[in-house]
């Protein structure tokens, strides 16, 4: 913003603009603070529109140059926004006065983004303003300097808390609950939506869908899927999407509908277990018993020398004899 | 010449052979009393999920199983004096089973309250009591070697439910973990059956050691033989459970110290991982600390026992049980001055040593003071009011957290917990030694004065035989 405009219909226009600046400060670039993958090339510096309270990043890495080398930047997006996007590359050794540098999307070149950028205080700069208006303009925004240097933005709608990796397990006639949740920290969605796989894409689940089994309720920043009188057929994958102004963030969990027969036969094998070992050790004991009763006659002499063992031994100690015998 | 056994048992236990049987028997039992409530813990965040509760309100499952175990021990005593070990443990076994069986059809959190928490505490309580019992009726030279391998249960089978249970859960969720489980539980009834009741007709060889080991009980067997001398005009309640123990001087001692370090014992063990955490160490680093911890609980359980046998240690065991308690403290009053992971993991090692020194004298010295006659009622009476701190404890610690933000207020107060009933120990068991020391003087002198009487007497008569033969 320059000098200034004295014109109303230029007011107009400059109040939409910082309107329209000052709505989309919701763009939050993720704090870039270490950077050390391998040899870490270049010090690169993404620049949103001035509005937003975030100040440019300085990576401040070393410059050591490799070709190759590149680095991922990741940009969450919330609401339609209209974002600037720097490379700031120290060079290579050959320190050409010019190179060219060129963006790309999700690796397809953009035609009109070829430009010669000039060595400035040393370094190379290539600055792109892109229109992120809809769930389409998300994705990877490279710039490339050369054949050489690299930069990755990965432009996307917050990604939902931790997913549990391993299938839910319920029952055949039971209900189960899932869970999506967003992080504390990020901003809430405007919405929740559930879907369902049937082979070959999402189905989305609706509330009131014949047999009233689907039940969901939406906090803000939390949502829960009910599903109740399970059927073996409502096993798979589920997905539930956090609906934000500029697209929708998926996440997937999956579930596993079984019988009471599979946890029935590693119980009843355990019982099985018990069972027998209690029969042995007790049937065990009492054979051991019976024959210490057969030979009980010829045994007697040995207790009875070891009753006069005993006997002797203690009527050695005076005091403790008659208060053993009480007891 | 010293007393031989004076166990007051009437019999010399056997010291070995099937008594080894019985402490592996007992080894499980103890191993699923205390780490079957620990071990659901991997379950309540689904279970919380699906009854859409709060989390307090799910970890009660575990506070309640916990309590009823404490709490019904004084009938778990009642039912070993009467019936012996072996039933009760079969019945308790039996009980477990069932409880969790039918939780896993269970449709509230009431349900689980009742059938984990109430059915299955009852069964816990009745394995643990008889277990401790029974190896003081087979064990007196090694009892305290025994006493440490049987605790070792208890890491041992929590080191093995964890990763069961995560196993479990993820193949059959909870409700076909916990018809799983019930199953598994029922092992107790196999260590109950081979819970024979010890032989006491068959009189073995009485060892040639010195047997100096009952230092704290001999006076107090006389005590409890005075005690039962006494008319018969009991109620019903009085012939099961021994009141009289109020009296005795040790077992007072040993449950106040006991009351007080019960506060600070649990609750360093529930921060250790959330300590971790907040200090900023991820979370598998913060759960192998806690594997360090049951690594060294584990090895140095049965090394106790070993070492409160020799003949240096066991007269004087309470002194050990003492340093044991105040370890304990110092431990948790250097571990906030320790930096960093390494420091943690120096901490873990150590409270580990502490922690597995204790239990493991835990009841040895409480069969020490009271005999093995009594323990039953004993150890009943004991778990049934340290169930108030027992579970006071951890919340009290999260209270401490909570208000002040820092862990390391929390380990000074447990501490400090733990330091004192050490002193306390210390200080009270040099005046009980040397009390016990007088008594088993004066009836020595008592019973030399007796024996002159009657030889006197025989004399006398003799005399008085020969005068008339005369």
């Amino acid at each position: 913003m320059s000098a200034p405009c004295m014109h109303p219909s230029c007011l107009l226009l400059l109040l939409l603009v910082v309107c329209r600046h000052a709505h989309t400060n919701l763009v939050s670039v993720t704090e870039n603070t270490t950077v050390t993958t391998e040899p870490p090339v270049e010090t690169l510096s993404p620049i949103t529109p001035p509005v937003a309270p975030l100040t440019p990043l300085q990576t401040g890495q070393k410059s050591v140059v490799l070709t190759g080398e590149n680095h991922t930047e990741k940009v969450e997006v919330v609401n339609p926004v209209t974002l600037n996007l720097e490379c700031v590359w120290t060079g290579d050794n050959k320190r050409l006065p010019n190179i060219t540098g060129y963006w790309t999307k999700d690796g397809k070149t953009i035609e009109s983004s070829y430009s010669n950028t000039q060595l400035q205080n040393d370094r190379y700069y290539l600055r792109k303003e892109f229109s992120i208006m809809s769930e389409e303009d998300l994705g990877t925004y490279s710039c490339i300097f050369g054949p050489k240097a690299k930069v990755d933005f990965i432009l996307a709608a917050p990604y939902l808390g931790e997913m549990r990796d391993k299938p839910i397990v319920s029952y055949v006639g039971d209900s189960v609950v899932m869970i999506c949740k967003m992080d504390e920290k990020k901003s809430k969605p405007i919405n929740w939506n559930w879907y369902k796989h049937n082979g070959t894409s999402k189905e989305k689940i609706e509330v009131d869908s014949p047999g009233h089994r689907y039940k969901i309720t939406k906090d803000e920043k939390k949502t829960k899927l009910v599903v109740h009188n399970l059927t073996e057929s409502d096993s798979g994958v589920y997905f539930c999407g956090a609906v934000y102004g500029i697209g929708t963030s998926m996440g997937h969990m999956q579930l596993r509908v079984i019988t009471y027969f599979e946890p029935l036969k590693p119980f009843l094998g355990i019982l099985v277990e018990v069972l027998v070992l209690v029969a042995v050790i007790l049937l065990y004991e009492k054979t051991g018993s019976k024959k210490e009763n057969q030979s009980g006659p010829e045994g007697n002499p040995d207790q009875t020398s070891n009753l006069s063992h005993g006997e002797n031994a203690v009527a050695d100690g005076h005091s403790g004899t008659a208060r053993q015998r009480k007891v | 010449m010293p007393p031989p056994a004076t166990t007051n048992l009437g019999y010399t236990p056997p010291d070995g052979g099937w008594g080894w049987v019985v402490v592996l028997a007992a080894f499980i039992s103890i191993g699923f009393s205390y780490a079957f409530p620990k071990s659901l813990t991997v379950y309540f965040k689904e279970i919380q999920e699906y009854f859409g509760v709060s989390y307090s309100e799910i970890a009660w499952v575990s506070s309640v199983m916990l309590a009823t175990m404490y709490a019904a021990g004084p009938i778990s005593s009642i039912l070993v004096n009467r019936y012996g070990s072996r039933p009760v443990v079969i019945v308790g076994g039996f009980l477990v089973g069932v409880g969790m069986v039918s939780a896993s059809f269970g449709t509230s959190i009431v349900h689980l309250y009742l059938c984990v928490g109430v059915i299955g505490g009852f069964g816990l309580a009745f394995n643990l009591q008889p277990a401790l019992t029974i190896i003081g009726t087979y064990f007196q030279a090694k009892r305290p070697l025994a006493n440490g391998l049987a605790m070792t249960g208890s890491p041992v089978v929590l080191f093995t439910l964890a990763p069961l249970n995560q196993f479990l859960f993820d193949s059959f969720g909870w409700r076909g973990s916990f018809l799983i489980l019930g199953a598994i539980v029922l092992n107790c009834c196999v260590a109950g059956s081979l819970m024979r009741p010890v032989n006491k007709m068959v009189v073995f060889k009485p060892k040639t050691e010195p047997l100096e080991v009952n230092g704290a009980e001999e006076a107090s067997g006389a005590e409890a033989l005075r005690s039962e001398d006494s008319p018969k005009s009991q109620s019903c309640v009085h012939r099961f459970i021994d009141f009289s123990l109020f009296k005795h001087r040790g077992f007072l001692i040993y449950l106040v110290g006991n009351i007080i370090l019960f506060f600070g014992f649990f609750a360093p063990v529930v921060f250790l991982a959330p300590y971790a955490k907040h200090q900023g160490i991820d979370e598998y680093s913060a759960a192998f600390l806690l594997s360090i911890f049951a690594l060294s609980d584990m090895f140095i359980r049965p090394a106790t026992g070993f070492i409160g046998n020799t003949r240096w240690i066991r007269p004087k065991i309470q002194y050990f049980f003492a340093f044991a308690v105040s370890y304990n403290g110092v431990c948790h009053l250097l571990c906030p001055l320790l930096p960093g992971y390494a420091g943690l993991v120096v901490y873990a090692v150590f409270f580990g040593f502490a922690f597995g020194m204790l239990s493991a004298l835990l009841f040895e010295t409480l069969m020490d003071l009271v005999g093995a006659k009594r323990f039953s009622t004993a150890v009943g009476l004991c778990t049934i009011i340290e169930c108030g701190p027992v579970l006071l404890g951890p919340p009290m610690s999260g209270a401490l957290v909570d208000i002040f933000g820092d862990y390391k207020y929390m380990y000074y107060t447990c501490g400090v917990f733990m330091l004192v009933p050490g002193l306390f120990f210390f200080i009270m068991h040099y005046f009980n030694y040397r009390k016990l020391e007088e008594e088993k003087h004066k009836e020595a002198v008592g019973m030399r004065t007796a024996e002159d009487t009657v030889h006197l007497n025989i004399g006398q008569k003799d005399k008085s035989e020969d005068e008339m033969e005369k």
